[in-house]
């Protein structure tokens, strides 16, 4: 149905009066859709096989409601028609990365996926450099989505006598695909220059719903493709992706407590909290997997809520620097998604966080205390942050004219302040997930 | 045998053009030779499915270029790339073959059941793509690698001994969707530059 109503949106695109709307029913009838959708019900699609998991539901649940608050924005506040029939792309593919069941298939929509907005990164040409950053965005997801492909299909067909080594390469080069896809340190040089130069929405468009997405069927992928129990036994893979995670999640963590601007800020957060997730998957332990899980998506909202804070905070106090005295009610919702963002308590990102540094100090000590000094730095970022904001005070606390982004700011804090105080209904199919995450680690 | 030589020789056509419709027209070559090699393993509507993927996406780029001479100068990457590309495809040969270890006969013309030719066409495609995509300069050679990395997907997915058909369209989209998206900057990019 999305994929119906991104074709209907590009027909209509020019005119902003019929595709904002149209796109917002769009997606609040996919979200009905999916709420309606019985609990593991099975179907098949041109002999791919597609099921309805507890995981799936909850994040297709909290990426529709991330779009929808992404296209309500560009509607209201910030118009690019490139953006609805893009975000209702978006929908679809992550939609069906969330359903699907055959590895391959995962990973070719997604990188359907993350193709679709390279037409929503493009705008004033002239007076920027996005083209350079959606050409640069473009090559990396060709790159690791082909190679990471490829290497799933080689792994699919190894023979059984193959030497372990063989397989070690094909997982390495699958991990680096990914990470190629996350923008995990150090292939994360398109993602600053994307940070710097594209619009804010679609900037959330992909730090807020793609990257959450990815890295959830990275883990999908781990666990249908039969990989984890040769994961297990060859320690390498394992380092690996220690070694991947806790580089970006002290590495973001330095460059986002010495981000020059707020967008940056938030995504080198985005980076460092992925990089922490990364940690938690490596520990290949259920505490591990569900604040990994738990993190990035709490991430994903509230990086969407920062970002849009961030562009009506620009655009407002242009040609200056931003300031919470043009926007005080988008500054205030920046801050909040701060709070999501390095999981302070009692919002819904601390179980998450909680559970990552935890397992990874039982993991290892010097993980643990790696991962408790890039908290330390997010904070440290975020309150600088503060500080740019409100530091030459607010003379009036009045409301800006049309504080969308400071509303869906609100909004998204009033979410994930209930979810943190009852964390049940939230952490529930992700455990459950879990559970099946480490049965296919040991399936014996 | 021979239409891996013309999946090389396309290949290097394509990489070593300096103008777009060239190497979109070599692109289709490759796509084409790619199509015959496994023609055996696939259904009638797979085949279909994915030539017309790749029917679409040279179409893109060819007409993305808008005149026959807009293009990018491979000068020395197109060295580069051949050469890195030819190691690497011999490296993954003899590292990450999956075809049957047992001695195999290739015949010059016809179906190779071994699937020998096609894994070696998917090395050779997937290493010069990431070279060339690697070295380029400009929407031009990245759309152009990433192009052939695709096809060479294409062709390492056609050996398994899953069901084909959803794959065949998810792949052939993807194709469709790396020229489309290609081809917006490369329009984008010439707007920049003439500007």
């Amino acid at each position: 149905m999305l994929a119906v109503a991104a074709c209907g949106a590009f027909a209509l695109r020019k005119r902003l009066n019929l595709v904002g709307p149209f796109a917002l029913i769009a997606i609040a009838a996919a979200f009905v859709l999916v709420l309606l959708s019985p609990l593991d019900t099975a179907g098949t699609i041109l002999d791919l096989q597609l099921r309805s998991s507890g995981l799936g539901r909850l994040a297709s649940g909290v990426i529709l409601a991330t779009l929808f608050l992404l296209v309500l924005d560009v509607w209201l506040d910030e118009p690019a028609y490139n953006f609805f029939p893009t975000a209702l792309a978006v929908g679809a593919t992550s939609l069906g990365v969330l359903v699907l069941t055959a590895p391959l298939a995962i990973f070719g929509l997604l990188v359907l996926g993350l193709l679709v907005p390279v037409g929503s990164f493009t705008f004033q040409v002239h007076r920027n450099r996005s083209v350079e950053a959606a050409t640069r965005h473009f090559g990396f997801v060709a790159l690791g989505g082909c190679l990471g492909i490829a290497s799933l299909a080689l792994a699919a067909s190894l023979p059984h006598d193959q030497p372990a080594n063989t397989f070690v390469l094909l997982v390495v080069v699958l991990v680096v695909a990914f990470a190629l896809l996350l923008a995990a340190i150090p292939f994360h040089t398109h993602a600053a220059l994307l940070a710097g130069e594209v619009p804010p929405a679609a900037l959330a468009l992909y730090f807020g719903v793609l990257v959450p997405t990815t890295f959830i069927a990275f883990v999908e992928i781990l666990t249908l493709s039969g990989l984890l129990p040769a994961i297990v036994q060859v320690v390498k893979v394992q380092d690996l992706l220690h070694g991947i995670g806790l580089t970006s999640a002290v590495g973001g963590a330095f460059l986002a407590s010495g981000a020059p601007d707020q967008r940056r800020l938030v995504v080198y957060s985005v980076i460092s909290n992925l990089g922490a997730a990364l940690v938690g998957i490596a520990t290949l332990s259920g505490p591990g997997i569900i604040g990994a899980l738990a993190s990035v998506i709490v991430t994903g909202a509230s990086a969407s809520g920062q970002l849009l804070a961030a562009g009506t905070l620009e655009r407002r106090s242009a040609p200056e620097r931003p300031t919470a005295r043009k926007a005080p009610l988008a500054a205030l919702a920046f801050v909040v998604g701060g709070f999501a963002m390095i999981g302070a308590p009692p919002l819904l990102g601390f179980p998450g966080r909680f559970f990552m540094e935890l397992i990874a100090y039982q993991f290892a000590p010097l993980t643990g205390a790696a991962l408790v000094f890039a908290t330390l730095l997010l904070i440290v970022g975020q309150l600088r942050a503060v500080l740019a904001l409100f530091g030459s005070g607010v003379e009036r606390w009045t409301l800006e004219p049309r504080p969308v982004a400071g509303i869906i700011g609100s909004v998204i804090f009033v979410a994930l302040l209930i979810g943190g105080i009852q964390p049940d209904g939230f952490l529930r199919p992700i455990a459950s997930f879990a559970d099946e995450f480490l049965r296919a680690l040991r399936p014996l | 045998m021979i239409a891996l030589g013309i999946v090389a020789l396309a290949t290097l056509a394509a990489n070593g053009s300096r103008q777009l419709r060239y190497s979109a027209v070599a692109l289709l070559g490759v796509s084409l030779a790619a199509n015959a090699m496994t023609a055996g393993q696939l259904t009638v509507t797979q085949l279909a499915v994915e030539g017309c993927g790749a029917l679409v996406a040279c179409g893109i780029l060819y007409v993305a270029a808008r005149d026959r001479t807009y293009g990018e100068d491979p000068g020395w990457r197109l060295w580069l790339a051949t050469i890195v590309a030819a190691a690497a495809t011999a490296a993954c040969f003899a590292t990450l073959r999956t075809a049957s270890s047992e001695t195999v006969s290739v015949p010059l013309i016809g179906e190779d059941p071994s699937g020998v030719t096609a894994q070696v066409a998917a090395f050779w495609l997937i290493s010069s793509g990431v070279a060339i995509l690697v070295t380029a300069q400009t929407p031009v050679r990245g759309s152009l690698g990433a192009i052939l990395m695709i096809t060479g997907v294409e062709l390492l997915v056609r050996l398994l001994t899953v069901p084909q058909l959803g794959l065949s369209l998810l792949l052939g989209w993807v194709e469709v969707v790396i020229a489309l998206a290609g081809g917006f900057l490369i329009v984008n990019e010439r707007v920049v530059r003439e500007n």
